[in-house]
């Protein structure tokens, strides 16, 4: 079995038999200075000078549009350079966005038994793959949340007994895509333009951003300005590809606070937390939702009283933002705040962002729950392409 | 509705209604969307170099990416090519029943909101007159006003 948790930003792929997934950008990339060909995927690691990078993605919003691209991506990943697929003798487990659109669907399906002539083909949303992993592991229980915040947006999305809740499935749309935007937009407007160098700020965002557990205090400090007592800022050497390949933080003690002649740096002081403090408040920056904890909360309160503290006290988490530093903490001291104390809050975080991966791996060894979820291509010659589309939709 | 679209005058000063600053504050938001802020940069790439250059000139216009190849393109995938907002149309037309993207949204937040300086993004406790920008001092003011206030005005 090939596993792919095809992500807008980074596709997760791998055979079931694998240790680890190959985490593979999900686009084409341009670079200013390699005029002569275009890098599929992560053939990106052959580009030397990152600046400036041109990204072509497949998806809008976080669902699947560009489909030009998007094969281009898949036919290398199957291919002899990446992982030789053989799909005369394997299926496919993959997944996809929340709610995905039928015409979507029809098209995967399609590309997937008539063009790779897959033997089978499931596809599940990646809180799925995570929940049954977790409901295996913990065999015990019967019913978890899973908070998936990507690239695109966040969702909440509650199961009981192994279903999905379709009807208390929360989407903010806000997600890590959006936050390096802002922190591209809060960065060029105070300091430097950096408005083009999407793939380094992403990096500074991943390097020095994390979340408040106290946002008051922290605005205080922040206010500080430059001087001594504030322990929030930090110096960010930007990469130039000559002589720095990779762009680090300068530890405080050592920092002057200028740059030398053969550098530029960044000053991050507020931004470091606000970036990320846009997931628990979107309304920040006039995005009229609520925050991932409280729609956590609004998910869970509508489902049956009896479930509930079950949920609260079984969340997982799925996604690149849960990479942040105190994120889970928030969410436990957000939840804390808003739901009764006699519920106990238990949060899991393994790995994020291979999470749904594993989960995949987790269902290919189990042969029976597969064919359950499974349509062969067999099945799909016999039945076609509108009753897979419902087939998806029901699991 | 004429009315509503008109800047009206306070003073000496523009003042923005709702509906505009509506408009300025969603189109920041999609711009949070955006994929690349520059253009392509093999865009003007000319692989013959005795090849004449034609768009040597400060056009600086979004232009549809040349050297694109149509004829090659599949009619397959012209047939695949939907942007979401089409997807979302074609959604709304087949009537898919209640769980559904639209539904899914979660709603406003109960809490009330917070508001942070346009310049310097700590606390924002006042609003400028002209645009509904927030920020947090005179100094801020300045550089908001110089820089950003109805500069690019939707």
């Amino acid at each position: 079995m090939f596993v792919l948790d095809n992500g807008a930003s980074t596709l997760k792929a791998g055979f079931a038999t694998d240790a680890q997934p190959k985490v593979i950008p999900n686009c084409i990339t341009k670079a200013k200075s390699e005029t002569r060909r275009r890098f599929i995927g992560d053939q990106l690691e052959d580009c030397k000078d990152m600046s400036s990078l041109y990204y072509i993605l497949c998806h809008e919003k976080g669902y699947l549009v560009n489909w030009e691209v998007q094969k281009q991506v898949w036919d290398y990943v199957f291919s002899k350079d990446c992982f030789n697929v053989d799909f005369d003798s394997t299926g496919i487990i993959m997944t996809e966005p929340y709610f995905n659109f039928c015409s979507i669907q029809e098209n995967i399906t399609e590309i997937f038994f008539e063009d790779y002539g897959a033997q089978s083909l499931s596809i599940m949303n990646p809180s799925s793959l995570v929940a049954y992993k977790y409901l295996i592991d913990n065999p015990k229980k019967l019913c978890c949340a899973v908070l998936d915040s990507g690239y695109s947006f966040s969702h909440v999305v509650p199961y009981v007994k192994k279903k999905r809740v379709k009807d208390n499935i929360r989407r903010i749309n806000i997600g890590g895509k959006a936050l390096t935007n802002y922190l591209k937009d809060a960065l060029s407007y105070r300091q430097l333009n950096v408005m083009d160098e999407t793939y380094v700020v992403n990096q500074v965002k991943e390097d020095v951003c994390y979340v408040s557990l106290d946002f008051h205090r922290e605005m205080e400090m922040a206010a500080l300005g430059n001087s001594r007592e504030n322990t929030i800022w930090r110096d960010y050497v930007l990469p130039d590809y000559t002589s720095i390949k990779r762009g680090y933080v300068r530890p405080p003690e050592q920092t002057t606070g200028k740059a030398t002649s053969a550098e530029q740096i960044i000053r991050m002081n507020a931004e470091r937390f606000q970036t990320p403090e846009l997931l628990f408040n979107p309304s920040d920056i006039g995005i009229e939702q609520m925050g991932i904890s409280e729609a956590m909360m609004h998910s869970v309160n509508a489902l049956p009283k009896e479930v509930q503290s079950h949920m609260y006290s079984n969340i997982v988490l799925l996604g690149g933002n849960a990479m942040f530093p105190n994120f889970k903490e928030r969410l436990v001291q957000d939840l804390r705040m808003l739901i009764p104390e006699f519920y106990d809050i238990n949060v899991t975080c393994e790995n994020p962002i291979n999470a749904a991966w594993e989960g995949g791996k987790a269902l290919a060894r189990c042969k029976e729950d597969l064919d359950d979820k499974a349509i062969t291509k067999q099945l799909y010659e016999e039945q076609g392409i509108a009753y897979c589309v419902d087939f998806y939709n029901l699991l | 509705m004429e009315q509503s679209t008109k800047k009206e005058k306070r003073g000496d000063r523009v003042v923005l209604d709702e509906a505009q600053r509506n408009r300025r504050s969603r189109k920041a938001l999609d711009a949070l969307e955006q994929d690349n802020y520059h253009e392509d940069p093999h865009a003007n790439l000319i692989m013959n170099k005795k090849a004449p250059k034609f768009e040597d000139s400060l056009n600086t216009e979004r232009k549809d990416r040349p050297g694109k190849r149509k004829s090659a393109r599949d009619f397959k995938q012209v047939r695949f090519k939907k942007s979401l907002a089409a997807l979302l149309e074609e959604d709304r037309a087949l009537g898919t029943e209640s769980p559904n993207y639209m539904t899914a949204a979660a709603p406003a937040s109960k809490f009330p909101k917070r508001y942070f300086c346009a310049v310097c993004g700590m606390y924002g406790i006042y609003t400028c007159v002209s645009c509904g920008a927030r920020y947090c001092a005179k100094n801020c003011l300045d550089v908001h006003q110089e820089t950003r206030c109805l500069k690019w005005t939707a």
